[in-house]
């Protein structure tokens, strides 16, 4: 080789050295995410799930909160429900989860033992986020073990949502403190009128199942495991089974296909139990008119429901707690954004919000009504514990109860699966 | 001594230089060399030789992703052969790697057979029987599959008008692994070119010479075509089985993402997925994965067992 060749070799060495360089500078740039600038802007990191239009309201919001706030940015990014948390997990387990995040009550102490979730006590009393002016009952929601580990932006309660024209059709009509024998009457009802199960699968809903529980003296969950037992689980399972074989609630496997569309909007099924403020998604997927119901009781009068609700949280180790706090405070204190933001997430849970906005649509009257009707009754009592790992066993139960009703497992075994799945989960 | 004193100086420190710039410049170009090679080095070390490492360490430990992972031993291991989901995936998987990998083989070997012969629109034959296995994969194929096996769609159509009136594959915890086994057979086009590849390498005269002596189509192709594509049909085994094992995304799609009905498609790589992501059960996961390693090594060992005895490379008779 010549000076040609010596000459390329050092433009070679360089080349490999730079390109080393930029992937050393790669790395460093790819961990200083979610920091401040020279100017002193901070940027924070929210993410949340939801759907597209969510998205579009969230946005709209945010643009609000930067322009009272110039010297703070907000950084967005949204998933489905599922995707949400398999995301979260992973980034907060990397010790890089989002700064303030949506978050709900099931999944309060599974973060709150890894640490994960910051105490905003500090920050009211700070003076930077605001936890009076609230509905009431409706901040405790967030508080686990004297921490307040989330601010509510909307409540809601498990409600029953009807196709109103299969059960006008019918010449069903719920009503308020009717009981289980009036509601599984109605179905057969539907059943044999229209040629419609009543309902899409009650049993494997483990929010229902809490009320039932709640009902007789019991709850879903204790503070720390199940608060039933085996007995109880394999009743209420042989009775939804029997129920599936008898036709008057979907077959399984319509629901496995109708995903990710509900049963109900599909028109296989005349009912579904579900939080009130997921009307509208069955307005937008069907092609009926759906309205409200009041749960069922044992007693013709105790409902067992309670106001949960969606709330915000902040990540214990964001670099900037006091910004995460004002946008928190902002976002639900904040009139223009109630406006914005409707029940969207449920109810308005701040006063200033739930004042600002009346709803104008059918859809959102019926929902603000339902609410008003329940909270009247005097039948909201205070939520269910939700130990660590609540979110897993809600999962398997939808998914044996399903099971179950294909008929693919036994009564005895399904219950015994799901009580060994929910050993493994208290204990992750 | 006297032989290096009678050496010219100069001639001496020119042959002990010589190799050792030589050295020198073999050293710096490998030094080079390494350096074009670094990103994937590292990308090697970080992204698969570290995170393999980590997770063998997590596999015999209790570890959810926060805490620091807690050791264990075999435990994973055990707790797998009593976890009836564990089974369950197992049974799922095997079902799908022996029924599509072999039904996905034959088509591929019968319409490699059908396109070896030159006939007119070859060209475009080929092209269409191979592009379902460059899309086949995708996640827009996964929902095409699943709203063609739905109740109503025209799979259920098709089969009702032929009598069969089974509704939907998607919902029918029976059905719907056969719907994941369509799809990968429907993607036969990759080993489809591999097989015409080995096909056009049979030599004209062996076929030449066998007609002389009077063999009929059937008997070519037992005694010639067979064995001259062995080492091809080897290959494909070998690369569709361990392929179809770690079958994840059509399922994840197809079932969508609940891997369902009753775990009728709970695959191994589904549970995994399940354990490790969901259920914050990383160790579990990662024991899921190195049995999973050790299964689809056995198998391949098998394999190649096997191949003495029915495989023939054709260099051998030479």
């Amino acid at each position: 080789m010549g000076i040609g060749g010596s000459m390329e070799r050092r433009t070679i060495l360089k080349a490999a050295g730079a390109s080393a360089a930029v992937l050393g500078l790669g790395a460093t740039t790819g961990c200083g995410g979610g920091s401040g600038a020279g100017d002193g802007t901070v940027t924070i990191r929210y993410s949340w799930w939801g759907a597209e239009e969510r998205a579009k309201r969230i946005n709209r919001t945010i643009a609000l909160f930067e322009k009272k706030y110039p010297k703070i940015k907000v950084k967005t990014d949204f998933q489905t429900y599922q995707s949400f948390w398999e995301k979260f997990q992973t980034q907060a387990s990397g010790g890089n989860p989002p700064d303030v995040f949506q978050n709900a009550v099931t999944f309060l102490r599974k973060y709150d033992k890894r640490g994960i979730l910051l105490d905003l006590r500090p920050q009211v009393d700070a003076g930077h986020l605001n936890l009076d002016d609230f509905r009431a009952g409706v901040t405790e929601v967030g508080e686990v073990d004297g921490k307040q580990l989330g601010v509510p932006v909307g409540s809601n309660t498990m409600a029953l949502v009807i196709d109103k024209k299969l059960w006008r059709k019918a010449g069903v009509e719920p009503h308020a403190g009717w009981t289980w024998d009036d509601f599984f009457k109605a179905l057969k009802t539907i059943r044999d009128r229209t040629g419609v199960p009543g309902d899409t699968g009650y049993f494997g809903i483990m929010y229902l199942y809490d009320l039932y529980l709640r009902q007789n003296g019991k709850a879903f969950f204790t503070e720390d495991g199940l608060g039933f037992d085996r007995a109880d689980l394999t009743e209420w399972w042989q009775d939804g089974y029997n129920r599936v074989r008898a036709g008057i609630v979907t077959d399984p496997k319509a629901v496995a296909q109708d995903l990710p569309k509900s049963s109900l909007s599909a028109g296989h099924g005349a009912s579904e139990f579900t939080w009130d403020n997921f009307t509208v998604r069955y307005h937008s997927e069907g092609d009926s008119t759906y309205g409200l119901a009041p749960i069922p009781t044992t007693d013709g009068k105790h409902t067992g429901q309670y106001l949960a609700s969606l709330m915000l949280s902040a990540s214990a180790r964001t670099a900037h707690p006091e910004e995460v706090a004002r946008f928190i405070d902002f976002m639900v204190h904040d009139p223009e954004v109630g406006r914005i933001m409707g029940y969207d997430r449920g109810i308005l849970a701040g006063t200033e919000q739930y004042d600002a906005f009346k709803p104008a649509d059918e859809i959102n009257k019926e929902i603000a009504r339902y609410e008003a009707d329940t909270a009247e009754a005097g039948v909201l009592g205070t939520i269910t514990p939700h130990p660590s790992g609540a979110d897993t066993v809600e999962a398997a139960f939808l998914r044996i109860g399903g099971d179950l009703g294909l008929g693919k497992v036994k009564v005895s075994d399904a219950v015994k699966q799901f009580f060994d799945e929910s050993q493994a989960a208290f204990q992750a | 001594m006297t032989l290096l004193k009678e050496t010219p100086p100069d001639t001496r420190k020119a042959r002990s230089a010589a190799p050792a710039a030589g050295k020198r410049r073999g050293r710096r170009e490998n030094l080079a060399g390494y350096l074009f090679m670094s990103p994937w080095i590292a990308g090697f070390l970080l992204l698969t030789a570290g995170p393999m490492v980590a997770s063998l360490y997590f596999a015999f430990t209790d570890y959810n992703l926060f805490n620091a992972p807690r050791w264990i031993g075999l435990d994973n291991f055990t707790r797998m052969f009593d976890d009836p989901r564990w089974r369950k995936s197992v049974q799922v998987t095997a079902e799908y790697v022996i029924i599509g990998t072999p039904l996905k083989l034959l088509l591929a070997l019968g319409v490699a057979l059908l396109l070896a012969q030159s006939r007119r629109g070859q060209a475009f034959y080929r092209a269409a029987f191979y592009a379902p296995s460059l899309i086949g994969a995708s996640v827009s194929i996964g929902f095409v599959w699943r709203s063609l096996f739905s109740d109503h769609a025209i799979v259920d159509r098709l089969m009702s008008s032929a009598g069969i009136h089974a509704g939907g594959w998607v919902g029918n915890p029976d059905w719907i692994l056969y719907c994941l086994v369509a799809l990968t057979v429907w993607q036969f086009g990759a080993p489809m070119v591999i097989f015409l590849a080995g096909l056009k390498q049979v030599p004209r005269e062996l076929y030449e010479a066998a007609e002389m002596d009077g063999a009929g189509p059937l008997r070519k192709f037992w005694s010639i075509t067979l064995p001259m594509i062995s080492p091809v049909l080897f290959f494909n085994v070998l690369l569709e089985t361990i392929h179809s094992f770690q079958i994840f995304g059509s399922a994840y799609v197809v079932s969508n993402t609940y891997c369902g009905p009753a775990d009728a498609t709970l695959v191994y790589t589904c549970y995994l997925y399940q354990q490790g992501f969901k259920n914050s059960q990383m160790g579990f996961a990662s024991a899921m994965a190195w049995m999973l390693l050790l299964a689809v090594a056995l198998v391949t060992a098998v394999l190649f067992w096997s191949q003495k005895k029915w495989v023939h490379y054709a260099e051998d008779a030479r």
